[in-house]
């Protein structure tokens, strides 16, 4: 696991538009809204599950303002998830924001979060 | 960022606390004259919602402190501890002072005070000690170590009810560094998870001397919605915290929302029954039908239509009335609010002077504005204050007289009319005409009380510096009262008269108006200008002949009214209209009342009654003396509201000069 977030990590310096490109290719790329709180998580599990097919799924966390524990939880299961049916799960960057709630509840690690870059 | 979400959270915290310690008051009151079990627990109730709430809106010196005062409620209700007059007037006593620390609060300053200090040792040294744990975990373990180890799950439903772990771990971390770690063991599969239920767990190391009761407090709000172990842990942890940084956030958060507070101080909310709101809406819907209707008559009236037209627009002007009024009574409150604090004031006032007194208050439903309902409060409380230090007698003096030991204090209020009308009564001696009137003349305010009415010599006791009682007391006799009352009560365009009968009592009568946006006034045209003057404070409108007139030496003129010499205004020289009318005989006197005083009015002539709605001159343009505000005509015009009160201020100064 840790093997496949490096060269996805290693995979994505700076250069965001070779990035995407890269993922846009095979892996699905979800955006996390700027307000990533319980409200939104209904509509964020649709679409996690609508991609989940693609077995690559890269998330976008530089967004993210705000976030509670039911989206980390529901990033943690789409985690085991993807493990499970053998696909992988990248980051595209994750906010402040969300590394200090995920070091909080103890998630990081699972998450395999990146650290937040200055944008 | 949380922060300005937080500080709005506070505010309708210290709000709904606020009332909870109202509760709370009028609960231990109650439990003071023997109430039952079920308001021990109400009392404990409120406490305990206000440990919570101040403990999740970051204010945890108010969260310990409420929590001794929880502890000391929790022996009460679980039977170990009988209820007494001391506990009850030390409880009262921390509910005064919860109430100063979310003064304190709201203006965003230190929140603990000496009076604070003291109280929480007192309410320890009640407590006997020993138990200090919080309501969460087992009582009497140890409650301060070096490490803890933290287990908590929360039910799967603590999400949905707005309770955020997130949020209670970022407020663990300010305790200690924490090491967390996360229990996944009964996590759902994604597609069977919602997203609104927590099936996470934890087990946090937290490491730092805490104590007990400070890591309780921090899960008080979400008791009954998680499983909670709270075990200290000997060993000095040095296992490396999750995330040391985040330790510093929530001081950021409070700084910066108690900026945030400090703005928002100012402003204030009015809680509205959504029974009114859909009343409101009801009414719009209405309008918006009968727009629709008028607006079919754009393409030209025919006389065949004209009935239609009618209708329609007297459905618009009936429907018009109703949403104002309906709007208007958006700002009415109970005037509840007001009287629910005099039971606690009567009786540590009534305690002080060694007097029994029962305490009536009927009419508690009726509504006014907040306006006049946040002013009122004031000279209510000099009356009442009044009532029992120089009203009501002492136990052996109302034997002597014949009346029981318990005198009665009532206070009531109705509306009759337009008007609100708030009486306080007391079935205690009644005004002392022999000592008003000697003290008036020692004063200086007359010559002697003959030939004076009760009704004049009762209406003294409302000039400044008057003061009948022979011992100045803190509680009154400063001869402050009874000038400031009449004065506040004319600002909010009310008035004060007494009704006093020797030996049975006073009763105290206040007038408000319902409203302070909307007057009843008459329109009186001077020159090509229009005022309006407040219907309330017209005795006569008359016609003078130009031989009634007397013209004093520097003093302007005079007429004859009912026995007394009134001056006369002549409102076209006061506000500089051209084209007025001059001659007396040629216009109108209209006779007004304020502060006590009678001035007539002079204008060419009268036009009619009409509610105003008044528009604030102060915040539109800026203030003008004579002037209370203005309105605007039927016409789209604008006319200026007479301030009778200031115009006889203005002509006493002018006495004077």
């Amino acid at each position: 696991m840790a093997g496949k977030r490096a060269a996805k990590d290693t995979g994505e310096p700076q250069a965001g538009a070779k990035t995407a490109a890269q993922a846009d290719a095979g892996a699905a790329v979800v955006a996390l809204p700027p307000d990533c709180r319980i409200a939104a998580q209904a509509a964020l599990k649709a679409q996690l599950m609508g991609v989940l097919e693609r077995g690559a799924i890269v998330l976008d966390g530089q967004q993210v303002e705000r976030v509670d524990t039911a989206a980390l939880q529901l990033l943690v299961l789409l985690r085991r998830e993807l493990g499970e049916r053998g696909g992988t799960l990248a980051w595209r960057g994750a906010s402040e924001a969300l590394n200090e709630a995920a070091g909080l509840l103890g998630l990081a690690r699972i998450l395999e979060l990146p650290a937040a870059r200055p944008a | 960022m949380v922060n300005a979400a937080l500080a709005q959270f506070q505010q309708v915290f210290i709000e709904e606390s606020l009332e909870g310690l109202d509760t709370m008051e009028s609960s231990l009151l109650a439990l003071d004259d023997g109430g039952d079990a079920e308001l021990v627990h109400t009392i404990f109730r409120a406490a305990h919602s206000i440990k919570g709430g101040a403990a999740t809106f970051g204010f945890p010196e108010m969260s310990s402190f409420t929590h001794e005062a929880e502890s000391l409620l929790d022996e009460v209700r679980g039977g170990k501890r009988a209820i007494d007059g001391g506990i009850v007037e030390l409880l009262l006593r921390t509910v005064d002072c919860l109430r100063g620390m979310f003064a304190r609060a709201r203006a965003g300053e230190p929140l603990n005070d000496a009076v604070a200090e003291g109280l929480r040792g007192e309410l320890a040294a009640a407590m006997g000690r020993g138990a200090a744990a919080g309501g969460v975990q087992a009582r009497r373990e140890v409650d301060q170590a070096d490490a803890w180890t933290i287990r908590f799950r929360p039910h799967p439903g603590m999400l949905a009810g707005g309770n955020d772990p997130l949020r209670l771990i970022r407020e663990l971390a300010g305790l200690g560094e924490l090491a967390v770690t996360a229990e996944l063991d009964r996590l759902p599969a994604l597609d069977r998870l919602d997203p609104a239920e927590c099936h996470l767990g934890w087990t946090i190391e937290l490491a730092g001397p805490a104590k007990r009761a400070d890591i309780a407090a921090v899960f008080d709000w979400v008791e009954g919605e998680c499983e909670l172990a709270i075990e200290p842990k000997h060993v000095v942890a040095a296992a490396a915290a999750a995330s040391a940084a985040p330790a510093a956030a929530p001081v950021a958060d409070v700084a910066a929302a108690r900026a945030q507070r400090e703005t928002s101080a100012e402003s204030s909310t009015v809680r509205v029954a959504i029974d009114k709101i859909d009343g409101l809406i009801n009414l719009v819907g209405e309008l918006v039908i009968t727009q629709s209707m008028l607006d079919t008559f754009r393409d030209g009236v025919d006389a065949s239509r004209l009935a239609l037209l009618e209708q329609g627009l007297a459905q618009l002007a009936r429907h018009t009335r109703e949403l104002q009024e309906s709007v208007m009574g958006i700002r009415m409150l109970p005037i509840a609010s007001v009287f629910n604090r005099f039971p606690r004031m009567v009786r540590d006032i009534s305690q002080k002077l060694g007097k029994q007194v029962r305490l009536e208050l009927v009419g508690e439903h009726t509504e006014l504005d907040k306006t006049v309902l946040e002013k009122i409060g004031d000279p209510l409380v000099h009356l009442v204050r009044n009532a029992i230090d120089h009203g009501l007698e002492l136990p052996a003096q109302r034997r002597a007289a014949g009346k029981g030991d318990t005198g009665t204090l009532r206070l009531e209020a109705s509306h009759r009319g337009g008007n609100i009308v708030v009486e306080v009564s007391d079935d205690g001696a009644g005004l002392n005409r022999e000592a008003i009137v000697a003290k008036a003349v020692q004063r200086g305010l007359i010559a002697s009380g003959e030939g004076l009415g009760d009704e004049a010599v009762a209406d003294l006791i409302f000039q400044p510096g008057f003061s009948t009682a022979a011992v100045t007391t803190d509680l009154s006799g400063r001869g402050v009262g009874m000038d400031v009352v009449r004065r506040n009560v004319a600002d909010l365009g009310g008035s004060v008269t007494i009704r006093s009968t020797s030996g049975k009592g006073s009763v105290f009568t206040i007038t408000l108006p319902l409203t302070l946006a909307i007057i009843d006034g008459l329109t009186a045209a001077v020159g090509e200008e229009r005022y309006i003057v407040p219907l309330v404070s017209i005795v006569e409108s008359i016609q003078l002949q130009r031989e009634a007139i007397r013209t004093v030496v520097g003093g302007g003129e005079l007429f004859r009214f009912r026995g007394d010499y009134l001056p006369v205004i002549r409102l076209h020289e006061l506000f500089g209209c051209p084209d007025a009318v001059r001659a007396i005989d040629e216009g109108l006197l209209i006779v007004v009342e304020g502060e006590g005083a009678r001035v007539g009015l002079f204008v060419d002539g009268l036009i009619g009654q009409q509610q105003a709605v008044v528009k604030s001159l102060e915040a539109n343009y800026r203030r003008v003396s004579g002037v209370s505000g203005a309105t605007i005509l039927a016409d789209g015009s604008v006319a200026l509201i007479v301030d009778v009160a200031g115009m006889v201020r203005m002509q006493s100064r002018r006495k004077v000069a």
